[in-house]
């Protein structure tokens, strides 16, 4: 059993200042192109302020911080719920905390808690990640 | 509230439809889409740099499978509603939930297929008034050898009011 990690431990990563760049370039790369993330008088006929990111764009930044965390290889499961919009200017900061460490056979079973929060204080996704490292 | 009655959407849960054909896991593609997510991390770009780090070739982001999306590996007559007919108003539906669960990895090199089975409806009342309508649709990729990868669990509301969340 690996005593790299323990229930408590936390980890994070910052996107600073997240765009409609960021937005339209996930789009292309995702085939995603559901207009309400790029298109701004859709948006607004829609009832928005303006765009927003998609909810796998967000999914997307906050994976970067598992993969640095517990790497790819051993990744179990990977959830994310989507809770409010993430805005043009957001920074966006993805915690993991670790919720639980147990040994099994393979090796070391890691549980975490994921939350992604908007410099504005709004928590945006909320998901988990298990791995087995 | 769905333009057919729940009972109509609850026949249907068990159902399985090929949705992904010939899902290629593409070197520029995976590095354009680490880019698009912030992580842009040698072991996406690099053969040699994943090597080094214990990969077998380049693996792929965690939520990469979201790229099966494009027309090009859809089979004919597949659209965004997998097979399914759910009666959303596609302009009242959001992505609530993603979740995956992997074997192993995407790697460079994969050719993934995708079938995609409706696992789960039920109706809730909204916060602000109306029904919301959930669907859980589970696809399973496999590859070349028939070998399971990962299954990917998406959850699909249609609100019943207007849209506060991730359109779909």
């Amino acid at each position: 059993m690996t005593d790299e990690f323990a229930v408590g431990d936390t980890f994070e990563r910052v996107s600073e200042d997240v765009s409609r760049e960021d937005f339209v370039r996930y789009a292309g790369a995702s085939g995603d192109f559901n207009p309400i993330h790029y298109d701004e008088p859709h948006a607004q006929e829609a009832g928005y302020p303006s765009v927003f990111g998609q909810g796998m764009f967000t999914a997307g930044v906050a994976s970067a911080l598992v993969r640095e965390t517990f790497g790819l290889a051993g990744l179990r499961e990977y959830d994310t719920r989507f809770v409010a919009q993430v805005w043009p200017g957001d920074t966006l900061t993805t915690t993991l905390e670790v919720t639980a460490v147990e040994d099994v056979e393979t090796g070391t079973r890691v549980e975490a808690d994921l939350a992604v929060t908007t410099d504005g204080g709004e928590r945006v996704v909320e998901g988990r990640a298990v791995a087995v490292v | 509230m769905p333009s057919l009655p729940l009972a109509d959407l609850e026949a249907q849960v068990g159902d399985t439809h090929r949705t992904v054909e010939g899902f290629a896991v593409e070197r520029g593609k995976v590095a354009e889409f680490a880019r698009a997510i912030d992580d842009p991390d040698d072991v996406y770009l690099d053969e040699q740099a994943a090597r080094e780090a214990g990969y077998e070739a380049i693996p792929a982001p965690p939520t990469f499978a979201r790229t099966s999306f494009f027309p090009r590996y859809r089979p004919d007559g597949i659209d965004h509603n997998l097979g399914f007919e759910l009666g959303f108003d596609r302009a009242r539906v959001v992505h609530g939930q993603q979740r995956y669960e992997y074997e192993r990895p995407l790697y460079v090199g994969d050719t993934l297929t995708g079938d995609t089975t409706l696992t789960e409806v039920y109706q809730r009342d909204g916060r602000g008034g109306g029904t919301m309508t959930f669907a859980v649709l589970r696809t399973d990729f496999t590859d070349e050898s028939g070998s399971h990868v990962l299954s990917d669990y998406n959850t699909r509301i249609e609100t019943g009011q207007a849209i506060e969340g991730e359109g779909e």
